[in-house]
């Protein structure tokens, strides 16, 4: 018993100590850029967060990353989870000959490092006009979603009964049909995970938004961030923090109402 | 019958799997095959690449600053073991069975959604010289506190910190997940039996946690391999080079020197690397699943 009362306190105080960078972030957000005083961040004062957010989007082309990271973080999972399901359909309920390998094609492609792949789509990507172009990046979105997607959607259809299959067909329900009205349906709970999972990662990503575009329209926000932390510093630090909290709080609130997901989507093996 | 099913839908599935293997075929396979190429050329993206076999991986070797992005990647794939798998490990055991356990775990969960470049950012603020630990350092009486993101290899180390800053949450809420699935009642008889906590831990707990600590091993090394964006959003690999990890340096050979050729042999390197890691935990998972 006391045991249990020693182990709350130590890890509530862990805790604060942990949150001890957060408060410091959101403390100099909220401070006047002309009355900022570094030597002392630990110091609350004022409370010009909301002008410090309207700066930092005024400052860095913000807003307009902000709606194309949206369009990515959506667009893309939403495409991949519906792509990775088809293909877990193929295999699965349609018993695509040489399944299994198929298989291994897709999910291998979540196992090398982006590093590997960067160049040639920095280059193909120059020459065909799509760099720099929100289709571009949301092709290349997809792309990378797609066997995590794969992979989670086989695994899913593999506890679904044959017997729905079969039943559906004697029924005389085309493939297309039973797909559409009965395994996406079916499957909700599934897609909603991997689409929650991939539009995070898509939210963080440094380095295709880096290397695949340039402009504030097409740039995605975390990208816009790192340009923001190089341009600005001195007094700007309370606005570029302030666009650091625009940046992470989406995720952030996306993923404590749905720390569940993650964590079974992480224990499958992601990444 | 069932022969006759096989061949009536072998179409339908081909259509069926058709777009993710155009996706993944054309968007990472083929820029794979890409990368593989240019490691074996000279190619700075204008006309055509010289073909120069091994020599990239060779001029690789001699470069010194590669040789401590090696070590500095090392580094991270040891200390991001110790640390934030570590510490995710000690969190999870501490707050299993522990009355308000998801809101003790709550507030190391927060940092896991924020971007590197977001942990960078905070990390680089608290930091800095004067900055936020130093103040708070000079309040306990120390007044020459070391340079933190300047001097090697404490730079790393720092950076590892906030990486494991991020990390520990997520890594605790996986084991957490593994503790919950242990059956309750050989850990009742023992206690009963009167094992203390650490016997508890040793001889059933651990065991049984064994298959999820290779996975979250395996997926801590593989990530921390690709370590980018936080040595991105910290020093930029500085001062000079000397806090890059491989990620880095191949970005900053490929697109800001031009260095196609020498970039491509770096991530081939770092390809394999990572490859190899990944077997650790893959072989597991796809050996268990081949049912087809």
């Amino acid at each position: 018993m006391v045991s249990r009362i020693i182990r709350t306190i130590v890890l509530a105080i862990a805790g604060i100590v942990w949150l001890a960078p957060v408060y410091l972030l959101i403390v100099n957000a909220a401070k006047a850029p002309s009355a900022y005083n570094p030597r002392e961040s630990w110091v609350p004062d004022g409370g010009a967060l909301l002008e410090n957010f309207a700066e930092a989007i005024r400052l860095s082309g913000l807003g307009d990353s902000v709606v194309s990271t949206l369009i990515y973080a959506t667009v893309a999972p939403g495409v991949a989870v519906i792509v990775g399901a088809s293909a877990g359909f193929a295999i699965v309920a349609l018993r695509l000959k040489h399944g299994f390998w198929w298989f291994v094609f897709l999910f291998g492609g979540s196992i090398f490092p982006l590093q590997m792949i960067i160049l040639p789509l920095f280059d193909g990507y120059s020459r065909t006009g799509l760099y720099d172009e929100r289709i571009g990046m949301i092709l290349i979105y997809t792309a990378i979603s797609v066997p995590f997607s794969a992979f989670v959607m086989r695994n899913f259809f593999t506890g679904v009964s044959y017997n729905t299959f079969e039943a559906a067909v004697i029924d005389g329900a085309n493939t297309w049909r039973i797909f559409t009205r009965m395994y996406l349906p079916m499957s909700a709970s599934a897609l909603v995970a991997i689409f929650i999972l991939q539009a995070t990662f898509i939210w963080n990503d440094l380095l295709l938004g880096l290397t695949l575009s340039q402009s504030d329209e097409v740039r995605p926000i975390v990208t816009t961030l790192a340009g923001m932390q190089n341009t600005y510093g001195g007094a700007q630090l309370p606005t570029v923090l302030a666009a650091g909290i625009i940046v992470s709080l989406p995720t952030v609130i996306l993923f404590l109402f749905t720390q569940r997901f993650f964590a079974r989507g992480l224990a499958l093996g992601q990444y | 019958m069932t022969t006759v099913r096989k061949d009536t839908y072998r179409w339908s599935a081909r259509g069926f799997i058709a777009p993710g293997v155009l996706l993944v075929a054309v968007l990472l396979y083929l820029p794979l095959l890409w990368t593989t190429y240019l490691s074996f050329t000279e190619y700075n993206g204008l006309g055509d690449p010289d073909w120069v076999g091994f020599s990239n991986y060779i001029d690789m070797w001699r470069d010194p600053a590669m040789v401590g992005s090696v070590l500095n990647t090392l580094m991270w794939v040891v200390g991001t073991l110790l640390i934030p798998v570590g510490l995710g490990l000690l969190l999870a055991v501490l707050t299993f069975d522990l009355k308000g356990g998801v809101w003790l775990r709550l507030p190391f969960l927060i940092p896991y959604a924020v971007s590197g470049i977001g942990v960078g950012l905070v990390w680089s603020f608290v930091l800095q010289s004067n900055g936020a630990l130093d103040q708070a350092l000079a309040v306990f009486g120390v007044t020459d506190p070391p340079r933190w993101l300047l001097d090697v290899p404490l730079n790393t180390l720092v950076m590892i910190c906030a990486a494991a800053w991020q990390g520990v949450g997520v890594n605790a809420l996986l084991f957490t997940i593994g503790l919950q699935s242990i059956p309750k009642e050989p850990l009742e008889a023992a206690r009963l039996d009167g094992a203390g906590p650490l016997r508890l831990f040793g001889s059933i707990m651990w065991p049984m946690l064994a298959p999820l600590t290779t996975v979250v091993v395996g997926l801590s090394i593989v990530g921390s391999l690709k370590t980018f964006d936080i040595v991105m959003g910290m020093t930029k690999g500085g001062p000079g080079r000397q806090s890059e990890t491989l990620a880095v340096t191949m970005y900053r050979d490929a697109f800001v020197n031009a260095n196609y050729g020498s970039g491509s042999a770096i991530a081939v390197f770092l390809m394999i690397v990572t490859l190899l890691a990944s077997l650790l935990y893959l072989r597991r998972q796809l050996s268990a699943k081949h049912e087809f």
